[in-house]
């Protein structure tokens, strides 16, 4: 046993958790990043660490080519990753099976794929039991094979489980983390340490390199051409890459980095390898050269060193098993078990599926360990190679989901399970069991199967694979499912979920139809798409209930894998897709260019300019436009009509047109339905508010068999309605002025000769009865006078009447009306208080203000008890004179106040008025340019009413 | 949309820097880093390609 190494294990294991930890723990940007981008580093496993070691002796400069290759594929993710990313953001993919399962429509697909997947990655796992075993070897000084992996396997098992209770990114996340904050430094201080020691400067090495002809030995770029292709495309089907780029929980400016920040972690981490190779070699070390990082520092007397270098291994072998354990499981569950489970009749569904999920981690677990015991121990390298070109044969696959959309499923199934199968048979199973020669019949040529030509069967299967992918695409059939999963997922296509029609109505009833397949977990389905959504649980537009289809697919895919969400959704929420010569949906369209728009290039991105240019004029427009589709679905609702209804375009778009509320809702879908084009007049009760509006339409009614769309046009004709209404009462009024003209002229003459003649009987009788008479004559007459001037007045209007404009004096226009109304006649007897600032005096026609006056107090003298007090003050400000009248009267009706100022409207007994007073005080009040306003009761009182008139100081002086 | 402007770039590393760069790199006079360098300037590029990248989304 290494104590004092062991030691430095622990205590390098202890301080790697808690900077991970830490790390993983900042909410700022730099730690986040550095964290994933560690996380992302020590996604290799221990290759890094051992394997890249011994294959730099093995293959000299060629390892790295095999790790630019490796890291070449996050330099490329533009072209790889990032077109499965954004099919991701609708679809969601846990892992490539998925993806490739999404593509080709198969159960098949998905469980070849999945077992591809885990015969590819099973000598990886190996490799890291492997190097675990050659630590603690190490660090026990003795070979406690048994024991170490009956604990490799508990610990594995421990962190599997808790990854599956927790999630994997919050338990295994900082694990990895921590593997790749040590690697680094274990391979820096190693190679340091081994320089200062061992060759004693860097200078003293560089000489070491040529003399010796180590220098010429690793130029030699033995198998380049194969180590860099098979890594590279290996990379690319990497589950633990697909994993952590695909994840939605990484953002596009995180993919940009990482698209640097791993290549250069891989750089930094791959320079250190060849001074610690020679520092090896020059010290003649016998231990295997995957174990010098941490036996040449243990040599040189730096425990703390071999102790990092060790603690870096068991968290990479580790965290490395762990994540692909996990995957493993995941891709069997959504491959083998679920598509067959009847969920709906399993309780606590969640449970369940990650006590499943568990117990087929455990299983792989302890498969693997004891697969570890049986087969024939080979280097970490071998491991890698051979892992490597299994993976690669899942890459052609891959590329071709997304560039060539003529592959199909019969070509992609065929040439993976030949390239597969002849991996297995020359490279997987001599890894495992041994080489082997076969004997060629009938000749003396042999075909060595094995680790000793990996090269050429890795290539050769690859070429299969592809050979055959492409002619069985070539001439195999393609249904048109395929076909339109395959340009879904082709690079330059934008995803737009197709306008399909669901049968349910409201969240409602997609919540009990989901229970049909999920049970009780259908609920919290449900809740966590609405959420997800921003929608509420009484949301009915179709449009949002597609949507909330998609985010439930979405979620089950990621939950279930693609094949058990399909028959979900199939069973539960069934579309029904739309022919073909029906029109594609504006508004997703629309709102997939919102989100892909600043991808596009060229004229595609012109064209996308001028879309948006369009869109602006259509919601600036001064009208309202509102665009249904067949169906009734709103599809366009411009920014006028929001501001007609108060509901933004938001909130409609995606309605069905008989879903509006009221009153808007019956009179847009009635219209549409309606033979009329056009609707000149619609009346519309808006709160307190009357409004009128025009409408207008493109088609006569919605026909299924047209492609267009129906637009109609609203347009706020209130005001012009208003103008229109004041025009024709103004001609009316005009009419019976005229009329009123006439009258008072005709009634005037026979008046004047009855009160002549009255004088004159009054003059000459001394009678009293007939004198009497004669008085009463007089009254009536100057009564008829009265009227008869009025309807003089009205005829004329207020422009009828002069024009000269004088300075007046408030207060004398006040005194002498009150002293005529006093001198008039009346039974009903008040008192006039006037308190008028003499110096206040207008600008106007004196005439005109004494009749404001005369009728003003005239009307309060009528309106007002016995002995009540009618009140005239006058006050300044700056810009106005106010002079106010008030009584304390029985005040006005409510009714009667909005049309005060309209002609004959009185409040007075029939026969007590005309109507007409306050009509003409509105018109010499304008005439004045001043306003006025009645308030009832009057101000500062429980009754009576005031009259107010306010001078502008243009007319004040 | 595919990403012409990164296509041809790589398109001219593989037809043109690529066997330039390796073959210097392994020079038998030349010092056992010049792979690095080389490696060093794939990154710069790469860092350089990407460092435009909009904020998080998420």
């Amino acid at each position: 046993m290494n104590p004092e190494i062991l030691l430095m294990t622990a205590a390098m294991l202890g301080l790697g958790a808690l900077m991970a930890r830490w790390l993983s723990a900042r909410t700022r940007r730099g730690g986040k990043d550095l964290a994933l981008s560690l996380g992302l580093f020590s996604g290799t496993g221990v290759f890094m660490a051992m394997g890249s070691i011994e294959m730099a002796g093995r293959y000299g400069f060629s390892i790295i080519l095999a790790l630019v290759g490796f890291s070449l594929v996050f330099v490329l993710s533009p072209l790889i990753f990032a077109p499965i990313r954004r099919l991701n953001e609708i679809i969601r993919f846990a892992t490539p099976v998925d993806f490739l399962t999404f593509r080709f429509r198969n159960k098949s697909v998905a469980m070849i794929t999945c077992v591809s997947l885990i015969l590819a990655t099973l000598p990886l796992i190996l490799a890291q039991i492997t190097a675990i075993q050659a630590v603690a070897s190490y660090l026990l000084n003795s070979d406690y094979r048994l024991l170490v992996l009956l604990f490799t396997s508990a610990a594995l098992i421990a962190i599997n489980l808790r990854s599956i209770q927790v999630g994997a990114s919050n338990h295994l996340g900082w694990i990895m983390t921590a593997a790749g904050l040590l690697l680094l430094p274990a391979l820096g201080f190693s190679a340091w340490t081994s320089i200062e020691t061992i060759f004693g400067s860097l200078g003293e090495m560089n000489t070491w390199v040529s003399d010796s002809g180590q220098l010429n030995i690793v130029k030699r770029m033995d198998l380049s051409y194969s180590i860099f292709t098979i890594f590279l495309i290996a990379s690319f089907a990497s589950p633990i890459h697909f994993s952590l780029l695909v994840s939605d929980n990484i953002s596009e400016r995180q993919t940009g980095m990482i698209s640097w920040a791993y290549p250069l972690l891989v750089l930094l981490a791959c320079i250190p390898v060849f001074p610690i190779l020679w520092a090896g070699i020059s010290v003649k070390s016998f231990s295997p050269l995957q174990e010098y990082l941490y036996n040449l520092p243990a040599l040189t007397s730096h425990p703390l060193v071999a102790g990092l270098g060790t603690a870096s291994i068991l968290l990479l072998g580790l965290s490395f098993s762990c994540s692909l354990i996990l995957i493993w499981s995941k891709i069997l569950m959504n491959s083998f078990l679920l598509p067959t489970k009847k969920l709906y009749l399993q309780p606590g569904l969640s449970l369940w599926l990650k006590q499943r999920q568990g117990l087929i981690a455990v299983s792989l677990i302890v498969f693997c360990t004891a697969l570890s015991l049986l087969v024939k121990s080979r280097s970490i390298t071998d491991y890698y190679l051979a892992g490597f070109s299994g993976l690669a044969q899942l890459t052609p696959g891959m590329l071709a989901a997304i560039y060539l959309p003529n592959v199909n499923r019969r070509g992609f199934i065929v040439g993976l399970v030949a390239g597969m199968s002849l991996w297995l048979i020359t490279i997987a199973l001599p890894l495992l069991f041994g080489d082997w020669n076969w004997q060629l019949p009938m000749s003396d040529a042999s075909i060595q199967v094995g680790m000793q030509n990996w090269n050429i069967w890795a290539i050769e299967a690859l070429l299969v694979n592809i050979a055959l992918c492409i002619i069985f695409s070539v001439f195999g059939p393609m249904d048109a499912e395929q076909k339109s999963f395959a340009a879904v997922c082709m690079i330059d296509n934008v995803y737009i979920p197709a306008r399909v029609e669901i049968a349910q109505k409201s969240v409602a009833e997609i919540t009990s139809s989901l229970r049909l397949s999920l049970g009780d977990a259908a609920d919290s389905e449900v809740s966590k798409a609405l959420d997800n959504l921003g929608f509420d649980h009484a949301e009915v537009r179709p449009s949002a209930l597609r949507q909330l289809r998609d985010n439930i697919n979405a979620s089950l895919n990621i939950r279930f894998g693609v094949l058990t969400a399909n028959r979900i959704m199939e069973k539960s929420l069934p579309v029904t897709i739309p022919g073909a010569n029906e029109p594609d949906d504006i508004y997703l369209i629309e709102s997939a260019l919102a989100i892909h728009g600043n991808r596009l290039t060229g004229i595609a991105s012109e064209l996308n300019k001028l879309r948006m240019h369009h869109r602006e004029i259509i919601d600036n427009l001064p009208i309202g436009v509102i665009s249904v589709d067949q169906s009734g679905e709103i599809i366009k609702w411009n920014t006028t009509l929001a501001d007609y209804t108060g509901w933004d375009s938001k909130t409609v778009t995606g309605s069905s047109i008989n879903d509006l509320p009221e009153p808007w809702g019956s009179a847009i879908s009635s219209f549409i339905a309606s033979d009329s084009t056009a609707l000149d007049e619609l009346r519309l009760e808006l709160g307190d508010q009357v409004r009128w509006f025009s409408l207008q339409k493109s088609a006569q009614h919605i026909n299924p068999d047209q492609d267009t769309d129906i637009v109609v046009l609203i347009e706020d004709n209130t005001n012009a309605v208003n103008l229109i209404q004041k025009a024709i009462d103004n001609e009316r009024l005009a009419s019976v002025g005229r009329l009123a003209a006439g009258v008072a002229h005709e009634i005037g003459n026979p008046v004047t000769g009855i009160a002549c003649l009255a004088q004159n009987l009054q003059h000459e009788t001394e009678t009293g009865q007939i004198a009497e008479s004669a008085e009463q004559i007089l009254s009536q007459t100057q009564r008829i006078n009265r009227i008869v001037q009025s309807l003089i007045s009205f005829s004329k209007g207020g422009s009828a009447l002069s024009k000269s404009r004088q300075k007046i004096e408030l207060q004398s226009a006040a005194e002498e009306a009150i002293k005529l109304l006093t001198m008039s006649p009346s039974q009903i007897v008040v008192d006039f208080r006037s308190a008028i600032d003499p110096e206040l005096t207008i600008d106007g026609d004196y005439n005109q203000l004494l009749q404001i006056f005369l009728n003003l107090l005239s009307n309060a003298r009528d309106a007002s008890p016995q002995g009540g007090v009618i009140s005239i003050t006058a006050d300044s400000t700056d810009k106005h004179i106010h002079l106010k009248v008030s009584d304390q009267g029985t005040g006005i009706e409510d009714s009667v106040q909005s049309h005060l100022f309209e002609p004959f409207v009185t409040s007075k007994d029939p026969g007590s008025g005309t109507g007409l007073g306050l009509w003409v005080v509105f018109n010499l009040v304008k005439s004045l340019g001043a306003e006025i306003s009645i308030s009832s009761p009057a101000e500062n009182s429980q009754c009576g009413t005031t009259a107010t008139i306010s001078f502008p100081l243009s007319s004040a002086v | 949309m595919l990403n012409y402007r990164l296509v041809a770039t790589l398109l001219l590393l593989c037809i043109v820097v690529f066997p330039m760069a390796t073959q210097w790199a392994v020079e038998p006079d030349g010092n056992w880093f010049r792979p690095f360098v080389v490696w060093a300037m794939i990154v710069f590029a790469a860092y350089v390609a990407y460092r435009h990248r909009g904020p998080d989304e998420s």
